[in-house]
């Protein structure tokens, strides 16, 4: 039995030790935003936000998630956050799979960083595959949702 | 209004203003959902009830099953179902996809590929005891002989990869469009200045969709509900039509929810509905619905057109003048063994003189399937041989590829006739798109003579251009409708099809919206429930140019309907009727904008659709408007269709010679000491005929950019020669592109009208993708001074070519 936070909510589970975190959030809570694309930590689709630090969620167990304060996508998608606007305005997307690892780990540079350069949003991202070739709108994406952040 | 569109002649049908078509960015109809996590692929459906299936794989590349024990399987807790192979349930063949009916074992009991699914299938409460359950299946193999390389799978004495298909040898396109001739060869090379021969191989790459293959079948009663993972939906509900005796269509309820990518690949091969087939009948008798997926790895085994090894030997003249080129290419694995590798010179090129012979075998690997697309042999045949012409004569590339412009071996004269007899305004596309190239990656400041610039961080560099003609208009079949609303007025365009990110489905609202006069926020499309319209696969780049003219149609016949009921008596009963929205008019003296119905000749005398169409509900049960003497304004429903059928120029009869051009140009920086190649600067222009959905163009160009780097560079599937076992089937050890491997791209669009699509559009799904990989290697040759023709040209081969390893 664990105990977690998962965007602002309360859970406690029961989990088998192999659980992963992915597993847990994706098909035991039903946040169907995480997404496996490659299941061995080299993609960052599953990537959720713990205790503040972008982790990916199919390399974490969910056992050693007791305590953790977990973020995915569907608590910045529901606070509204000027990403998930501005990815859609610039296209940062095609099949859509990847998108919310993408954004999530963009959420996380911009909670430490607020005012990134490009070269910063792409270091960032760079962990995170995009087989449709996205790759040259995140920048923009996350760029603006900066600006708009700021006030701008 | 019901012809059939001519897709071989210039459009007939231009609207005067485009309010939404070729805009910049009106809309990303799926931007939300998908940035926000709530959009639902099939990965993600989880039902009350629901099994997993997983399939047992081969741990041998060629091996027969001899006997297999299930029981500890079976017993295994939280083990629901298996099925295995010789299950007396299990028809020995089944329609199993493709574009016509095939003819496939379902769960075979022989492996012709390691990690092949074969045996036995399991369906258990999760997929991780369906995982174990599988270890404890026990099987005694019979393994046999194997081949992997296309060159030995062709000797005489080659092991047989696929004994039960092809018994006598590996080779099997003889006589297949195996030969492809033009002119006289012999008379090519007597008037050539010079002769150039050069071997070029390319290695196995794979598709690698983010969404692992995956399907969920459940049965309500006698009704299969289906969630595919899947471009061809209405392909797929055909093909389980046919099972189990037949299943009426009207009773198969499918659902393609958002796909997680499709490059063509799973959707073609016999695997995915296999995985339904059999999720079908372990649903049936658990009574539970039934989830199939594939590992990250098994998705791996569906590999890309064409591993294998090309020999060409060119002759031209001093100025760049080709006179001829004879190919010979031995292949592995082709699905379709039609493609000949050297079909784009004759539909692309003056040469007059070409002879090309193919050999397509079987190997020990999984099948090949078009990957975006199966044109990379040709792709990868013309960049070679032009970049190698140049560089034998010392000619600019780009000054060669224009001299030989043409098509099927007929100058720009006859080609340029050809445009104007089918009512093209004369365009030279391959030079406008030169053009705009050259000035945008700054060519004749850049480029320089071979192996001669070093950069001040080290690196040699590198500069490289090629070019292409407009990609295929396969044949195809589409049907969609569109439906007005009640109540608010809106548009809702009907037709199933497979949402695979490049944002088609505003592009049909774009067009129905123009043609409707309609605001683009009053259209809208999800395509992925199935109202009995299908569309048109995104096969070959055909999404546009075979539903646009769809959806086109659709449009016309819809707004003549709606004007023609404006004119009308509306709310018609036995007693009467309501006056007509725009009485003593006619339909051709209406017309809307911004979803607002107008008079002409009066603009304030207007009606916005909301206000024309009606009520849904008319009347509660206890007091009607009829007996209060209050007629509704109820107008007849408002609904059409539109479909189009579309003979491509993939047909024998080759009825349109392609007009349209592109070019790419690529800048890398060269390590000399380690080998790397970066990828700096890319620039794409395509002469896409009409811009539709701008950012989606744009989208094509640059994505297909990094995959074309990525396949060009880095990717390889590998296979260990001794055991038969593919050894990277992950994505840690195959390297698809990031986001720091290629530099900036510009995305350069060319409108020439010349298209075979609605409006003069080309397809442009698949082209950057197969054009790109090869430029790498007159880019890496520029650097170097040195020709690698073996792709994809990793860091070890250019550490040999420079004698370094």
């Amino acid at each position: 039995m664990i105990k977690l936070t998962v965007n602002g909510q309360p859970y406690e589970v029961r989990v088998e030790p192999e659980w992963t975190l992915y597993y847990l959030i994706h098909d035991r809570l039903g946040l169907i935003g995480s997404k496996q694309f490659c299941d061995r930590g080299a993609c960052g689709s599953c990537t959720v936000i713990m205790d503040g630090r972008p982790i990916l969620s199919c390399m974490a167990l969910a056992i050693e998630c007791d305590g953790a304060n977990i973020e995915t996508v569907e608590g910045i998608a529901r606070a509204s956050h000027p990403l998930i606007e501005s990815y859609a305005r610039h296209h940062a997307m095609q099949c859509g799979y990847c998108t919310p690892g993408f954004i999530v780990a963009a959420k996380a540079l911009l909670d430490k960083n607020p005012h990134p350069t490009e070269e910063q949003v792409k270091e960032a991202l760079a962990g995170n595959l995009c087989r449709c070739g996205t790759y040259p709108q995140h920048s923009k994406a996350v760029l603006e949702a900066a600006e708009k952040l700021l006030g701008g | 209004m019901e012809e059939m569109f001519d897709n071989l002649r210039a459009d007939k049908y231009p609207l005067k203003e485009y309010n939404y078509i070729g805009r910049r960015g009106p809309r990303r109809i799926d931007g939300f959902q998908k940035a926000s996590g709530n959009a639902v692929y099939t990965m993600d459906v989880q039902l009350p009830g629901m099994l997993h299936m997983r399939f047992l794989t081969s741990p041998y590349p060629h091996a027969a099953i001899k006997n297999m024990d299930t029981s500890k399987a079976e017993s295994f807790p939280g083990v629901r179902a298996i099925l295995r192979y010789d299950d007396p349930e299990l028809p020995p063949i089944a329609d199993l996809g493709g574009h016509v009916p095939s003819a496939e074992v379902v769960l075979p009991g022989i492996a012709h590929f390691q990690g092949e699914e074969v045996g036995a299938a399991v369906a258990a409460d999760t997929e991780a005891v369906a995982e174990e359950a599988l270890k404890l299946v026990e099987v005694e193999w019979e393994e046999r002989p194997f081949v992997l390389d296309p060159e030995e799978a062709l000797k005489p004495d080659a092991p047989l990869a696929h004994p039960e298909l092809l018994p006598n040898g590996n080779h099997y396109n003889a006589g297949l469009l195996d030969v492809l001739e033009l002119g006289d060869i012999s008379q090519g090379f007597a008037e050539a200045d010079k002769v150039i021969e050069f071997r070029s191989e390319r290695r196995l790459h794979t598709w690698i969709g983010p969404e692992r293959p995956c399907g969920v079948f459940r049965w309500n009663g006698d009704c299969p509900e289906v969630w595919v993972k899947q471009q061809r939906p209405h392909i797929a509900k055909r093909v389980i039509s046919s099972w189990f005796g037949g299943v009426p269509m009207n009773k198969i309820k499918m659902h393609c929810l958002y796909q997680g990518a499709s490059f063509g690949g799973w959707s073609q091969t016999p695997w995915n509905m296999a995985g339904h087939y059999c999720a079908a009948v372990l649903a049936k008798r658990t009574g539970r619905p039934v989830k199939w997926t594939f590992t990250r790895r098994e998705d791996f085994y569906g590999g890309e057109m064409d591993e294998g090894v090309y020999y060409y030997k060119v002759g031209a003249k001093n100025d760049g003048t080709i006179t001829a080129v004879q190919g010979r290419a031995v292949l592995a694995n082709q699905i379709w063994p039609v493609f000949h590798f050297l079909k784009h010179l004759v539909e692309n090129t003056r040469i007059p003189n070409i002879h090309g012979q193919l050999f397509v075998v079987k190997t020990n690997k999984g099948p090949t399937v078009p990957v975006r697309c199966e044109q990379n042999a040709n792709a990868h045949s013309l960049t070679l041989i032009f970049d190698h012409v140049a560089d034998a004569f010392g000619l600019d590339p780009i000054e060669v590829a224009l001299k030989n412009d043409g098509a099927d071996g007929h100058d720009m004269d006859w080609l340029n006739e050809r445009k104007a007899e089918r009512g093209f305004e004369v365009r030279d596309s391959l030079r406008e798109c030169v053009e705009k190239g050259k000035a945008a990656i700054g060519w004749y400041n850049r480029w320089h003579p071979p192996g001669k610039k070093r950069l001040p961080n080290g690196r040699m560099h590198g500069l490289a251009f090629t070019w292409d003609h407009e990609w295929d208009d396969s044949a195809g079949s589409s049907e969609m409708a569109i439906r007005i609303e009640r109540n608010d007025g809106t548009a809702t365009i009907l037709g199933m099809g497979s949402d695979v990110g490049v944002d088609a489905e505003n592009s049909y609202c774009q067009i129905a919206a123009d043609e409707l006069g309609m605001r683009l926020d009053d259209v809208y499309y999800n395509p992925q429930a199935d109202p009995g319209f299908f569309r048109m696969t995104p096969d070959s780049s055909t999404n546009m140019s075979v539903n646009g003219f769809a959806i086109r149609h659709a449009a016309r016949i819809l707004k003549r309907k709606i004007l023609e009921a404006a004119a009308s008596p509306r709310g018609k009963t036995q007693r009467g009727s309501f006056p007509p929205a725009f009485p003593d008019a006619g339909p051709e003296d209406l017309d809307i904008k911004d979803s607002v119905i107008y008079l002409k000749a009066d603009p304030s005398k207007k009606m916005t659709m909301a206000e024309f169409v009606g009520p849904s509900g008319v009347a509660g049960p206890l007091v009607s408007h009829e007996n209060l003497g209050v007629r509704s304004n109820f107008s007849v429903p408002l609904f059409a269709f539109g479909y189009h059928v579309q003979t491509g120029t993939y047909a024998p009869q080759h009825l349109r010679p392609r007009f349209c051009r592109q070019a790419h140009f690529m800048e890398v920086e060269v390590d000399t000491e380690t080998g790397l190649i970066e990828v700096t600067r890319v620039v794409n222009v395509n002469d896409v005929g009409k811009v539709i959905n701008r950012a989606s163009c744009e989208g094509q160009q640059y994505g297909g950019s990094y995959m074309g780097v990525g396949r060009g560079r880095s990717e390889e599937v590998v296979y260990d020669p001794v055991t038969g076992i593919m050894l990277n089937g992950n994505l840690l050890d195959y390297k698809m592109a990031t986001m720091l491997d290629v530099g900036p791209i510009d995305t350069l669009l060319v409108e020439t009208g010349m298209g075979y699509g609605p409006y003069g559009v080309i397809g442009i799904g698949e082209d950057i993708a197969t054009v790109m990989p090869a430029l790498l290697g007159p880019a890496v040759y520029n650097a170097l001074g040195i020709w690698i023709d073996d792709f994809p040209i990793t860091p070890d081969k250019v550490l040999k070519a420079l004698s370094k390893v």
